[in-house]
């Protein structure tokens, strides 16, 4: 914890910033359903589509309900799936990039190809295509950013672990007689932590605002659960006599995303690794959208 | 050359194979009697009966193996058949044509928008390497990539079509109305393309011809003109062909709020409604098209860049 609460201090201003907002959203979101001013789905049809004051802070949404209250719960959502699919196409790709730079030949060449064409695939596309096969909610969301998201990761850690294997300290290792699953540990993954760090700070920025998107459009999340995407929808027929409601959930989107693409590119540069950028992808345009 | 070529177009082949026979099997996992699915989307007329279901998925079919099945679908879809919607019960082809020439039309400003943008600002930041100009584009980059469209077309709609309404809200008639969803979906290629020419640039910049260049007494105008822009505009080709391939299905929720009726609209319609014919048809062609031009891209990089055809061969 010092270590870390010292090494957020040396980070530059914005970064710093950065950092607080990003800790106070995320903790205000894990302790929603202690601080939620209101229980997110209780209605006030009285005060429907309130401006932002002193009993609902950033006003109600067409049902009465208070936004705030509505963002911290959804919130859960949002950030969970995202993360989720972070840590899950982190681990697949790392995976498939370390295994292909290791054993080479046929299978690094399948690797890559199957990486190359999915590339090329649009996440939306797949991610209609998997709710039109499954239908919609949490498994085909996830499956969704799956699918597609592991691709970069593939492609930074065998980059990296090509480079690695070049050096004297694997020849040494080899020679020594450790066995594979050691040097992976050992001498490869440590070398990847940094970048794969920054690039998956990176994606989830990415994933956040894909799982939007695609809650947005009613493809993600069912009702009567919602999140930040599903909440923003449900507001726009409303945004002429309450901008607020719709202003909200997608300023919380932009700013963690915001703070979360600061971090990672600092994360990146720190890990000197030109590769990253170099490998990182468009996405979400492509999208998640 | 030779085997590159060979290795790609493989690769190409067997990518649009297996997506192709992905989208087959809609019918067959969704919810439901494939049977009764596959006849609705090859007859015109109304729901048939039991006898009738019997004899119809005889003659097409419908008994024989998978395999079998799949052959015959892909000949009809490769001869431009793709069943009756569901929904309009036409032909889905005449529905996904028009659709599609509306997309690439919004594609392809969308990328001239964004190449233009970006050169201008790419250009500047890397001139002004390190000052304000430069760390402000930088920071609008940042913006323009952690920025959700769906949030900002609806807020553009709000200020531009509804408080000043000087452009429309949705629809694809005149080139007003394009004019949002072309600003909204060209932010993320304009962020992407932005970094791209101002670390071209600065590569160039930094170049020896280029030093070599000032030290002969050229002025710094005439150096950025004839050797810098010049080389440090090149990784922008390859990245517009690459987000090309990204926009197709990448347009979708655009359309969606703008009320577009392209391939991205058409293809969420078709799995909103359950519409399994114009689904497949949405999705083999957005997906075919896109690894095509992704293909055509990298052959193109790699006949003028032999570095690229080592290293991938």
């Amino acid at each position: 914890m010092r270590k870390l609460t010292r090494a957020v201090g040396r980070l530059p201003v914005h970064l710093r910033i950065a950092t607080a907002v990003l800790a106070l959203i995320v903790l205000s979101v894990a302790l929603g359903a202690w601080i939620a001013p209101y229980p997110p789905a209780e209605q006030d049809l009285v005060s429907r589509l309130a401006p932002p004051g002193a009993s609902h802070w950033l006003g109600t949404d067409h049902l009465g309900r208070d936004t705030l209250s509505r963002l911290l719960d959804g919130g859960r959502f949002s950030l969970t799936i995202a993360a989720l699919a972070t840590v899950l196409t982190a681990a697949i790709g790392t995976a498939i990039g370390v295994l292909s730079a290791r054993r080479r030949g046929w299978l690094d060449e399948f690797f890559t190809r199957t990486s190359d064409v999915l590339l090329a695939m649009p996440e939306m596309v797949i991610a209609l295509f998997l709710v039109a096969a499954l239908g919609a909610g949490y498994p085909s969301l996830l499956l969704a950013l799956t699918v597609t998201g592991w691709t970069p990761f593939a492609r930074l850690a065998r980059a990296l672990a090509y480079d690695v294997s070049a050096r004297g300290f694997m020849d040494a290792a080899r020679v020594l007689g450790c066995p594979p699953w050691f040097i992976v540990l050992r001498h490869i993954l440590p070398h990847l932590a940094g970048p794969l760090l920054g690039q998956a700070t990176l994606r989830f920025g990415q994933f956040l605002i894909s799982v939007g998107a695609l809650s947005y459009l009613g493809l993600g999340v069912q009702p009567p659960q919602s999140d930040w995407g599903s909440m923003l929808a449900a507001a726009q027929p409303y945004a002429v006599r309450s901008p607020m409601t719709m202003l909200a959930p997608g300023l919380v989107i932009f700013v963690v995303a915001l703070c979360v693409t600061l971090l990672g590119q600092h994360l990146a540069r720190m890990s000197g690794s030109t590769l990253l950028l170099a490998a990182s992808v468009p996405t979400a345009a492509a999208g998640h959208g | 050359m030779m085997l590159f070529l060979a290795r790609r177009t493989a690769a190409l082949v067997a990518a649009v194979l297996l997506a192709s026979f992905a989208v087959f099997l809609i019918p067959y996992v969704t919810p439901g009697d494939p049977v009764r699915k596959i006849i609705r989307s090859r007859v015109s007329g109304d729901m048939v009966d039991g006898s009738a279901v019997e004899s119809l998925s005889l003659q097409l079919g419908l008994q024989d193996p998978l395999w079998t099945q799949y052959l015959r679908w892909l000949g009809q879809l490769i001869r431009g058949d793709m069943g009756l919607s569901y929904t309009s019960r036409t032909p889905v082809v005449e529905q996904v044509l028009p659709a599609l020439w509306i997309t690439l039309s919004l594609v392809v400003m969308t990328l001239a928008a964004a190449a233009m943008v970006s050169v201008v600002l790419g250009v500047t930041a890397a001139l002004t390497e390190g000052r304000a100009a430069d760390k402000a584009i930088t920071a609008l980059n940042q913006a323009f990539i952690a920025m959700p469209e769906y949030w900002l077309a609806p807020m553009l709609v709000l200020v531009f079509a509804i408080q000043l309404s000087v452009l429309p809200s949705a629809g694809w008639e005149g080139p007003t109305s394009a004019v949002l969803p072309v600003a909204v979906l060209a932010l993320r290629p304009t962020s992407h393309f932005t970094s791209a020419v101002r670390d071209g640039m600065l590569e160039a910049l930094a170049a020896d011809h280029v030093v070599a260049a000032r030290a002969r007494g050229l002025s710094r105008f005439d150096t950025v003109r004839k050797h810098v822009i010049p080389n440090g505009l090149l990784p922008l080709t390859t990245l517009v062909a690459v987000w090309f391939a990204g926009l197709l299905g990448g347009s979708v929720i655009i359309e969606v709020i703008f009320a577009i009726p392209g391939m991205g609209r058409l293809l969420f319609d078709g799995v909103l409604n359950s519409d399994i014919p114009l689904a497949q048809g949405a999705v083999v062609l957005v997906v075919g098209l896109a690894v095509v031009l992704t293909t055509a891209a990298d052959l193109v990089h790699g006949l003028l860049n032999p570095q690229v055809r080592m290293r991938h061969a």
